[in-house]
Protein backbone atom coordinates (compact mmCIF):
# COMPACT_ATOMS: atom_id res chain seq x y z
CA UNK A 1 0.00 0.00 0.00
CA UNK A 2 1.10 3.55 -0.68
CA UNK A 3 1.01 6.14 2.09
CA UNK A 4 0.88 8.88 -0.57
CA UNK A 5 -0.20 8.67 -4.19
CA UNK A 6 -0.32 11.71 -6.43
CA UNK A 7 -1.53 11.47 -10.01
CA UNK A 8 -1.35 14.32 -12.54
CA UNK A 9 -1.65 17.10 -9.98
CA UNK A 10 -2.09 20.48 -11.64
CA UNK A 11 -2.26 23.88 -10.01
CA UNK A 12 -1.57 27.29 -11.59
CA UNK A 13 -0.24 30.40 -9.90
CA UNK A 14 0.82 33.72 -11.32
CA UNK A 15 3.96 32.95 -13.33
CA UNK A 16 4.27 29.37 -12.10
CA UNK A 17 2.38 26.10 -12.20
CA UNK A 18 2.58 22.54 -10.99
CA UNK A 19 2.39 20.46 -14.14
CA UNK A 20 0.96 16.97 -13.87
CA UNK A 21 2.93 16.11 -10.76
CA UNK A 22 2.84 12.35 -10.09
CA UNK A 23 4.70 10.23 -7.55
CA UNK A 24 3.97 7.84 -4.72
CA UNK A 25 5.42 7.06 -1.31
CA UNK A 26 5.19 3.36 -0.38
CA UNK A 27 4.20 2.66 3.22
CA UNK A 28 7.21 2.09 5.46
CA UNK A 29 9.56 4.29 3.45
CA UNK A 30 11.06 7.78 3.52
CA UNK A 31 10.64 9.86 0.39
CA UNK A 32 13.05 12.75 -0.07
CA UNK A 33 11.39 15.55 -2.02
CA UNK A 34 14.06 17.74 -3.54
CA UNK A 35 14.25 20.75 -5.79
CA UNK A 36 15.61 24.29 -5.68
CA UNK A 37 13.72 27.13 -3.99
CA UNK A 38 10.53 27.86 -5.90
CA UNK A 39 10.54 24.52 -7.75
CA UNK A 40 7.11 23.59 -6.39
CA UNK A 41 7.89 21.48 -3.29
CA UNK A 42 5.84 23.53 -0.84
CA UNK A 43 2.99 24.03 -3.31
CA UNK A 44 2.77 20.27 -3.86
CA UNK A 45 2.74 19.67 -0.10
CA UNK A 46 0.08 22.34 0.39
CA UNK A 47 -2.09 20.67 -2.26
CA UNK A 48 -1.56 17.34 -0.48
CA UNK A 49 -2.87 18.89 2.74
CA UNK A 50 -5.72 20.67 0.93
CA UNK A 51 -4.29 24.02 2.02
CA UNK A 52 -4.26 24.86 -1.68
CA UNK A 53 -7.07 23.72 -3.93
CA UNK A 54 -5.86 21.59 -6.83
CA UNK A 55 -7.19 22.31 -10.30
CA UNK A 56 -7.16 18.70 -11.35
CA UNK A 57 -5.42 15.45 -10.55
CA UNK A 58 -5.80 12.96 -7.75
CA UNK A 59 -4.22 13.00 -4.29
CA UNK A 60 -4.63 9.90 -2.15
CA UNK A 61 -3.29 9.55 1.39
CA UNK A 62 -3.59 6.03 2.86
CA UNK A 63 -5.57 5.22 -0.31
CA UNK A 64 -8.24 7.86 0.47
CA UNK A 65 -8.95 11.10 -1.37
CA UNK A 66 -7.69 14.06 0.70
CA UNK A 67 -10.59 16.37 -0.19
CA UNK A 68 -13.30 13.79 0.58
CA UNK A 69 -11.73 12.33 3.72
CA UNK A 70 -9.82 15.37 4.93
CA UNK A 71 -10.46 15.14 8.68
CA UNK A 72 -10.01 11.38 9.07
CA UNK A 73 -6.74 11.54 7.09
CA UNK A 74 -5.49 14.48 9.16
CA UNK A 75 -5.94 12.41 12.32
CA UNK A 76 -3.14 10.16 11.10
CA UNK A 77 -0.61 12.68 9.83
CA UNK A 78 1.90 14.96 11.49
CA UNK A 79 3.07 18.07 9.66
CA UNK A 80 6.20 20.16 10.20
CA UNK A 81 6.74 23.37 8.24
CA UNK A 82 9.93 25.41 8.03
CA UNK A 83 8.64 27.55 10.89
CA UNK A 84 6.26 27.18 13.78
CA UNK A 85 2.98 28.79 12.70
CA UNK A 86 1.55 29.21 16.18
CA UNK A 87 0.81 32.50 18.03
CA UNK A 88 4.01 33.54 19.76
CA UNK A 89 2.39 34.30 23.10
CA UNK A 90 1.72 30.59 23.71
CA UNK A 91 4.10 28.14 25.36
CA UNK A 92 4.69 24.38 25.03
CA UNK A 93 2.54 23.50 28.05
CA UNK A 94 -0.40 25.51 26.74
CA UNK A 95 -0.06 23.77 23.38
CA UNK A 96 -0.37 20.42 25.16
CA UNK A 97 -3.74 21.56 26.56
CA UNK A 98 -4.88 22.55 23.06
CA UNK A 99 -3.67 19.39 21.34
CA UNK A 100 -5.39 17.17 23.94
CA UNK A 101 -8.69 18.58 22.71
CA UNK A 102 -7.78 18.16 19.04
CA UNK A 103 -6.42 14.59 18.93
CA UNK A 104 -8.06 11.66 20.69
CA UNK A 105 -4.71 9.88 20.53
CA UNK A 106 -2.66 12.78 21.97
CA UNK A 107 0.04 11.40 24.26
CA UNK A 108 1.03 14.08 26.77
CA UNK A 109 3.72 11.99 28.46
CA UNK A 110 5.38 11.24 25.09
CA UNK A 111 5.17 14.97 24.21
CA UNK A 112 6.82 16.14 27.43
CA UNK A 113 9.42 13.38 27.11
CA UNK A 114 10.39 14.75 23.67
CA UNK A 115 10.50 18.29 25.04
CA UNK A 116 12.84 17.18 27.81
CA UNK A 117 14.95 15.16 25.35
CA UNK A 118 15.27 18.25 23.14
CA UNK A 119 15.68 20.57 26.14
CA UNK A 120 12.77 22.72 24.96
CA UNK A 121 11.58 24.89 27.88
CA UNK A 122 7.99 23.98 28.73
CA UNK A 123 6.89 27.36 30.06
CA UNK A 124 8.80 29.75 27.82
CA UNK A 125 6.73 31.62 25.25
CA UNK A 126 7.37 30.69 21.59
CA UNK A 127 8.51 34.29 21.07
CA UNK A 128 11.49 33.66 23.36
CA UNK A 129 12.59 30.37 21.74
CA UNK A 130 15.49 30.13 19.27
CA UNK A 131 14.84 28.87 15.75
CA UNK A 132 16.25 25.44 16.62
CA UNK A 133 14.02 25.19 19.71
CA UNK A 134 10.95 26.20 17.70
CA UNK A 135 11.64 23.47 15.15
CA UNK A 136 12.13 20.89 17.88
CA UNK A 137 8.84 21.96 19.47
CA UNK A 138 7.19 21.73 16.07
CA UNK A 139 8.49 18.16 15.65
CA UNK A 140 7.36 17.13 19.16
CA UNK A 141 3.90 18.53 18.30
CA UNK A 142 3.83 16.56 15.04
CA UNK A 143 4.79 13.27 16.72
CA UNK A 144 2.83 13.19 19.97
CA UNK A 145 -0.47 11.92 18.53
CA UNK A 146 1.46 8.96 17.04
CA UNK A 147 0.79 9.65 13.36
CA UNK A 148 1.36 7.08 10.61
CA UNK A 149 2.70 9.62 8.14
CA UNK A 150 4.97 12.62 8.66
CA UNK A 151 4.90 15.40 6.09
CA UNK A 152 7.95 17.59 6.55
CA UNK A 153 8.42 20.78 4.57
CA UNK A 154 12.03 21.93 4.97
CA UNK A 155 12.16 21.01 8.67
CA UNK A 156 15.95 21.30 8.89
CA UNK A 157 16.56 24.45 6.86
CA UNK A 158 18.47 27.12 8.73
CA UNK A 159 19.50 24.74 11.55
CA UNK A 160 23.04 23.91 12.58
CA UNK A 161 24.43 20.42 11.74
CA UNK A 162 24.23 19.17 15.34
CA UNK A 163 20.53 19.99 15.74
CA UNK A 164 19.89 18.62 12.24
CA UNK A 165 21.53 15.35 13.19
CA UNK A 166 19.43 15.07 16.39
CA UNK A 167 16.28 15.70 14.39
CA UNK A 168 17.21 13.13 11.74
CA UNK A 169 17.79 10.55 14.49
CA UNK A 170 14.29 11.18 15.76
CA UNK A 171 12.86 10.60 12.28
CA UNK A 172 14.85 7.37 12.01
CA UNK A 173 13.40 6.26 15.36
CA UNK A 174 9.91 7.05 14.01
CA UNK A 175 10.64 4.79 11.03
CA UNK A 176 11.29 1.78 13.29
CA UNK A 177 7.58 1.03 12.93
CA UNK A 178 7.10 -0.55 9.49
CA UNK A 179 3.71 1.08 8.98
CA UNK A 180 5.17 4.57 9.30
CA UNK A 181 6.16 6.74 6.32
CA UNK A 182 7.76 10.15 5.79
CA UNK A 183 7.68 12.69 3.01
CA UNK A 184 10.69 14.91 3.60
CA UNK A 185 11.06 18.03 1.50
CA UNK A 186 14.45 19.67 1.61
CA UNK A 187 17.12 21.28 -0.46
CA UNK A 188 19.77 20.03 1.98
CA UNK A 189 20.49 16.88 0.00
CA UNK A 190 22.97 15.50 2.55
CA UNK A 191 20.08 15.11 5.05
CA UNK A 192 18.16 13.10 2.49
CA UNK A 193 21.15 10.91 1.71
CA UNK A 194 21.12 9.94 5.40
CA UNK A 195 17.49 8.93 5.73
CA UNK A 196 15.63 8.74 2.40
CA UNK A 197 14.73 5.48 0.62
CA UNK A 198 13.40 7.25 -2.47
CA UNK A 199 14.08 10.62 -4.05
CA UNK A 200 11.57 12.65 -6.03
CA UNK A 201 13.07 15.60 -7.85
CA UNK A 202 10.88 18.52 -8.87
CA UNK A 203 12.03 21.32 -11.15
CA UNK A 204 9.92 24.21 -12.49
CA UNK A 205 6.76 22.51 -11.25
CA UNK A 206 7.53 19.21 -13.01
CA UNK A 207 8.72 15.95 -11.53
CA UNK A 208 11.92 15.04 -13.36
CA UNK A 209 12.46 11.71 -11.61
CA UNK A 210 11.16 9.68 -8.71
CA UNK A 211 13.55 6.80 -7.99
CA UNK A 212 15.00 4.65 -5.24
CA UNK A 213 17.98 6.40 -3.61
CA UNK A 214 20.19 3.35 -4.14
CA UNK A 215 19.27 3.26 -7.83
CA UNK A 216 20.39 6.86 -8.12
CA UNK A 217 23.58 6.51 -6.11
CA UNK A 218 24.75 3.08 -7.30
CA UNK A 219 23.39 2.74 -10.81
CA UNK A 220 24.41 6.21 -11.95
CA UNK A 221 27.96 7.40 -12.41
CA UNK A 222 29.72 10.58 -13.44
CA UNK A 223 32.19 10.44 -16.30
CA UNK A 224 34.62 13.33 -16.67
CA UNK A 225 36.61 13.73 -19.85
CA UNK A 226 37.04 15.53 -23.12
CA UNK A 227 34.32 15.83 -25.76
CA UNK A 228 36.19 13.15 -27.74
CA UNK A 229 36.30 10.70 -24.84
CA UNK A 230 32.61 11.17 -24.12
CA UNK A 231 31.74 10.41 -27.73
CA UNK A 232 33.02 6.87 -27.06
CA UNK A 233 30.19 6.30 -24.57
CA UNK A 234 27.01 4.85 -26.12
CA UNK A 235 24.49 7.68 -26.45
CA UNK A 236 21.64 5.81 -24.76
CA UNK A 237 23.79 5.45 -21.60
CA UNK A 238 24.17 9.24 -21.21
CA UNK A 239 21.39 10.73 -19.12
CA UNK A 240 22.65 14.32 -18.96
CA UNK A 241 25.78 16.19 -20.10
CA UNK A 242 27.27 19.48 -19.01
CA UNK A 243 30.42 21.49 -19.44
CA UNK A 244 32.67 21.24 -16.41
CA UNK A 245 35.76 23.19 -15.38
CA UNK A 246 38.10 20.79 -17.19
CA UNK A 247 36.08 19.47 -20.11
CA UNK A 248 32.75 17.72 -20.30
CA UNK A 249 30.94 15.82 -17.56
CA UNK A 250 28.24 13.25 -18.17
CA UNK A 251 25.78 11.50 -15.90
CA UNK A 252 25.66 7.95 -17.17
CA UNK A 253 23.87 4.70 -16.46
CA UNK A 254 26.59 2.40 -15.10
CA UNK A 255 25.11 -0.85 -16.41
CA UNK A 256 25.06 0.45 -19.98
CA UNK A 257 28.75 1.24 -20.34
CA UNK A 258 31.97 -0.69 -20.40
CA UNK A 259 33.87 -1.05 -17.13
CA UNK A 260 36.98 0.51 -18.67
CA UNK A 261 35.43 3.93 -18.23
CA UNK A 262 36.32 5.17 -14.78
CA UNK A 263 33.31 6.69 -13.13
CA UNK A 264 32.85 8.81 -10.03
CA UNK A 265 30.06 8.08 -7.56
CA UNK A 266 27.45 10.85 -7.75
CA UNK A 267 25.74 12.54 -4.81
CA UNK A 268 22.08 13.55 -4.96
CA UNK A 269 23.28 17.12 -5.33
CA UNK A 270 25.36 16.15 -8.39
CA UNK A 271 22.37 14.43 -9.98
CA UNK A 272 20.19 17.49 -9.25
CA UNK A 273 22.75 19.78 -10.88
CA UNK A 274 22.97 17.55 -13.96
CA UNK A 275 19.20 17.62 -14.37
CA UNK A 276 18.91 21.39 -13.84
CA UNK A 277 22.03 22.67 -15.60
CA UNK A 278 22.86 19.87 -17.99
CA UNK A 279 21.45 18.97 -21.38
CA UNK A 280 20.30 15.68 -22.87
CA UNK B 1 -13.87 18.82 21.37
CA UNK B 2 -11.70 20.63 18.87
CA UNK B 3 -14.02 23.65 19.24
CA UNK B 4 -13.24 23.74 22.98
CA UNK B 5 -9.55 23.43 22.09
CA UNK B 6 -9.70 26.36 19.67
CA UNK B 7 -11.45 28.63 22.19
CA UNK B 8 -9.02 27.56 24.90
CA UNK B 9 -6.09 28.33 22.60
CA UNK B 10 -7.48 31.80 21.84
CA UNK B 11 -8.07 32.54 25.52
CA UNK B 12 -4.50 31.48 26.31
CA UNK B 13 -3.20 33.59 23.39
CA UNK B 14 -4.91 36.79 24.56
CA UNK B 15 -4.51 36.09 28.30
CA UNK B 16 -1.56 38.46 28.64
CA UNK B 17 -3.32 41.17 26.64
CA UNK B 18 -6.38 40.89 28.90
CA UNK B 19 -4.18 41.19 31.98
CA UNK B 20 -2.60 44.36 30.57
CA UNK B 21 -6.01 45.82 29.90
CA UNK B 22 -7.15 45.02 33.41
CA UNK B 23 -5.02 47.99 34.53
CA UNK B 24 -6.85 50.16 32.05
CA UNK B 25 -10.14 48.92 33.47
CA UNK B 26 -9.13 49.77 37.03
CA UNK B 27 -8.48 53.31 35.83
CA UNK B 28 -11.89 53.42 34.14
CA UNK B 29 -13.62 52.10 37.26
CA UNK B 30 -11.96 54.83 39.30
CA UNK B 31 -13.02 57.44 36.74
CA UNK B 32 -16.57 56.11 36.66
CA UNK B 33 -16.87 56.51 40.42
CA UNK B 34 -15.64 60.09 40.17
CA UNK B 35 -17.96 61.12 37.36
CA UNK B 36 -20.66 58.77 38.62
CA UNK B 37 -21.23 57.28 35.20
CA UNK B 38 -22.05 53.59 35.40
CA UNK B 39 -23.09 53.27 31.78
CA UNK B 40 -19.84 54.75 30.51
CA UNK B 41 -17.89 52.07 32.36
CA UNK B 42 -20.30 49.48 31.11
CA UNK B 43 -19.81 50.42 27.43
CA UNK B 44 -16.05 50.51 27.81
CA UNK B 45 -15.84 47.09 29.43
CA UNK B 46 -18.10 45.46 26.84
CA UNK B 47 -16.28 47.00 23.87
CA UNK B 48 -12.80 46.34 25.31
CA UNK B 49 -13.45 42.71 26.21
CA UNK B 50 -15.49 41.70 23.18
CA UNK B 51 -12.93 43.02 20.75
CA UNK B 52 -10.27 40.77 22.17
CA UNK B 53 -11.65 38.27 19.63
CA UNK B 54 -10.20 40.60 16.98
CA UNK B 55 -6.88 40.59 18.85
CA UNK B 56 -6.93 36.78 18.69
CA UNK B 57 -7.44 36.94 14.90
CA UNK B 58 -4.53 39.38 14.60
CA UNK B 59 -2.21 37.04 16.56
CA UNK B 60 -3.31 34.15 14.32
CA UNK B 61 -2.59 36.17 11.21
CA UNK B 62 0.86 37.27 12.40
CA UNK B 63 1.92 33.68 13.08
CA UNK B 64 0.31 32.08 10.00
CA UNK B 65 -1.85 30.00 12.36
CA UNK B 66 -4.44 29.10 9.71
CA UNK B 67 -1.79 27.27 7.69
CA UNK B 68 -1.03 25.12 10.73
CA UNK B 69 -4.60 24.74 12.01
CA UNK B 70 -5.69 23.39 8.64
CA UNK B 71 -3.19 20.53 8.89
CA UNK B 72 -5.01 19.36 12.05
CA UNK B 73 -8.25 17.37 12.10
CA UNK B 74 -10.36 20.49 12.64
CA UNK B 75 -13.09 21.53 10.22
CA UNK B 76 -12.96 24.97 8.62
CA UNK B 77 -16.45 25.65 9.99
CA UNK B 78 -15.21 25.03 13.55
CA UNK B 79 -12.23 27.35 13.06
CA UNK B 80 -14.54 30.21 12.04
CA UNK B 81 -17.30 29.48 14.54
CA UNK B 82 -14.79 29.36 17.39
CA UNK B 83 -14.06 33.07 16.88
CA UNK B 84 -17.77 33.92 17.14
CA UNK B 85 -18.24 31.81 20.25
CA UNK B 86 -15.09 33.35 21.71
CA UNK B 87 -16.45 36.87 21.24
CA UNK B 88 -19.79 35.99 22.86
CA UNK B 89 -17.96 34.28 25.74
CA UNK B 90 -15.77 37.34 26.21
CA UNK B 91 -18.85 39.54 26.21
CA UNK B 92 -20.47 37.40 28.90
CA UNK B 93 -17.25 37.57 30.92
CA UNK B 94 -17.27 41.35 30.50
CA UNK B 95 -20.89 41.52 31.69
CA UNK B 96 -20.16 39.38 34.73
CA UNK B 97 -17.25 41.65 35.57
CA UNK B 98 -18.94 44.98 34.88
CA UNK B 99 -22.50 44.54 36.11
CA UNK B 100 -21.75 44.36 39.88
CA UNK B 101 -19.52 47.43 39.66
CA UNK B 102 -22.08 49.33 37.60
CA UNK B 103 -24.75 48.31 40.11
CA UNK B 104 -22.62 49.66 42.97
CA UNK B 105 -22.08 52.94 41.13
CA UNK B 106 -25.80 53.29 40.42
CA UNK B 107 -26.79 52.24 43.92
CA UNK B 108 -24.41 54.34 45.98
CA UNK B 109 -24.03 57.50 43.96
CA UNK B 110 -26.74 60.06 43.44
CA UNK B 111 -27.42 59.65 39.73
CA UNK B 112 -30.21 60.35 37.40
CA UNK B 113 -30.38 57.00 35.53
CA UNK B 114 -33.63 55.15 36.14
CA UNK B 115 -33.49 51.32 36.07
CA UNK B 116 -35.48 51.10 32.81
CA UNK B 117 -33.18 53.62 31.20
CA UNK B 118 -30.19 51.59 32.30
CA UNK B 119 -31.83 48.51 30.80
CA UNK B 120 -32.21 50.44 27.55
CA UNK B 121 -28.56 51.48 27.57
CA UNK B 122 -27.54 47.91 28.42
CA UNK B 123 -29.48 46.53 25.44
CA UNK B 124 -28.19 49.20 23.14
CA UNK B 125 -24.52 48.66 24.03
CA UNK B 126 -24.70 44.87 23.84
CA UNK B 127 -26.52 45.00 20.50
CA UNK B 128 -24.10 47.56 19.12
CA UNK B 129 -21.11 45.41 20.12
CA UNK B 130 -22.69 42.32 18.53
CA UNK B 131 -23.50 44.20 15.30
CA UNK B 132 -19.98 45.63 15.02
CA UNK B 133 -18.57 42.12 15.47
CA UNK B 134 -20.98 40.79 12.85
CA UNK B 135 -19.52 43.29 10.38
CA UNK B 136 -15.89 43.09 11.47
CA UNK B 137 -15.35 39.33 11.71
CA UNK B 138 -16.11 38.51 8.04
CA UNK B 139 -13.96 41.50 6.97
CA UNK B 140 -11.04 40.37 9.15
CA UNK B 141 -11.41 36.80 7.88
CA UNK B 142 -11.58 37.88 4.24
CA UNK B 143 -9.05 40.71 4.12
CA UNK B 144 -6.88 40.34 7.23
CA UNK B 145 -6.17 42.74 10.05
CA UNK B 146 -4.74 45.72 8.14
CA UNK B 147 -7.83 46.30 6.02
CA UNK B 148 -9.94 45.20 8.97
CA UNK B 149 -8.51 48.05 11.03
CA UNK B 150 -9.46 50.55 8.33
CA UNK B 151 -13.05 49.33 8.47
CA UNK B 152 -12.95 49.51 12.27
CA UNK B 153 -11.96 53.17 12.08
CA UNK B 154 -14.75 53.79 9.55
CA UNK B 155 -17.23 52.15 11.90
CA UNK B 156 -16.12 54.47 14.69
CA UNK B 157 -17.13 57.43 12.54
CA UNK B 158 -20.56 56.06 11.69
CA UNK B 159 -22.14 56.76 15.13
CA UNK B 160 -20.95 60.37 14.90
CA UNK B 161 -22.36 60.64 11.40
CA UNK B 162 -25.70 59.18 12.51
CA UNK B 163 -25.79 61.51 15.48
CA UNK B 164 -25.37 64.43 13.08
CA UNK B 165 -28.27 63.19 10.99
CA UNK B 166 -30.46 62.75 14.07
CA UNK B 167 -29.70 66.28 15.18
CA UNK B 168 -30.75 67.69 11.81
CA UNK B 169 -34.09 65.95 11.81
CA UNK B 170 -34.52 65.93 15.56
CA UNK B 171 -38.31 66.21 15.75
CA UNK B 172 -38.95 63.21 13.48
CA UNK B 173 -36.14 61.18 15.02
CA UNK B 174 -37.38 61.80 18.52
CA UNK B 175 -40.70 60.27 17.52
CA UNK B 176 -39.00 57.26 15.90
CA UNK B 177 -36.71 56.70 18.85
CA UNK B 178 -39.60 56.77 21.34
CA UNK B 179 -41.27 54.07 19.31
CA UNK B 180 -38.11 51.99 18.99
CA UNK B 181 -37.66 52.18 22.76
CA UNK B 182 -40.63 49.86 23.26
CA UNK B 183 -38.95 47.14 21.22
CA UNK B 184 -35.50 47.64 22.66
CA UNK B 185 -35.63 44.41 24.70
CA UNK B 186 -35.66 42.54 21.38
CA UNK B 187 -32.51 44.25 20.15
CA UNK B 188 -29.92 41.76 21.51
CA UNK B 189 -31.90 38.87 19.98
CA UNK B 190 -31.91 40.64 16.61
CA UNK B 191 -28.18 41.26 17.13
CA UNK B 192 -27.51 37.57 17.73
CA UNK B 193 -29.48 36.71 14.58
CA UNK B 194 -27.28 39.10 12.60
CA UNK B 195 -24.19 37.55 14.20
CA UNK B 196 -25.38 34.07 13.19
CA UNK B 197 -25.87 35.25 9.57
CA UNK B 198 -22.42 36.82 9.72
CA UNK B 199 -20.93 33.49 10.85
CA UNK B 200 -22.47 31.78 7.82
CA UNK B 201 -20.91 34.38 5.53
CA UNK B 202 -17.54 34.08 7.27
CA UNK B 203 -17.56 30.28 6.97
CA UNK B 204 -18.33 30.52 3.25
CA UNK B 205 -15.45 33.02 2.85
CA UNK B 206 -13.05 30.85 4.87
CA UNK B 207 -13.85 27.71 2.88
CA UNK B 208 -12.75 29.52 -0.28
CA UNK B 209 -9.43 30.60 1.20
CA UNK B 210 -6.07 29.04 0.44
CA UNK B 211 -3.21 28.99 2.92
Amino acid sequence: MNAIEIHDLHKSFEGFSLKDVSFSVPQGTVMGFVGENGAGKSSTIKCMLNLLKKEYGEILLFGKDIVEHELSIKNDIGVVFDDLHIPETLNATQLDKFMKKVFKTWDSSYYFERLRQFKVPEKKRIKELSRGMRMKLSIALALAHHPKLLILDEPTSGLDPIIRDEILDLFLAFMQDETHSILFSSHITSDLEKIADYITFIHNGEVLFSEGKDVLLYEYGIFKGSEEEISAIPEHAILRKRNGAFGVEALVQKSEINEVFSLEKPSIEDIMLFYVKGSV
Amino acid sequence: MSMVGLILKDLMTIQRQIKTQAFLLIFFIFMSFIVQQGSMLFSLVIILVTFQAITAITYDEQSGWDKYANTLPISKGDIVLSKYILSILLMIMGLIFALPIVWIILRFTPNNLAPEEFFLTFNLIVTLAICILAILLPIYIKFGSIKGKMVLIAICFIPGFLFGLINKQSSDMFFVLTNIKQFMFLAPIAGLLILWLSSLISTAIYKQKEF
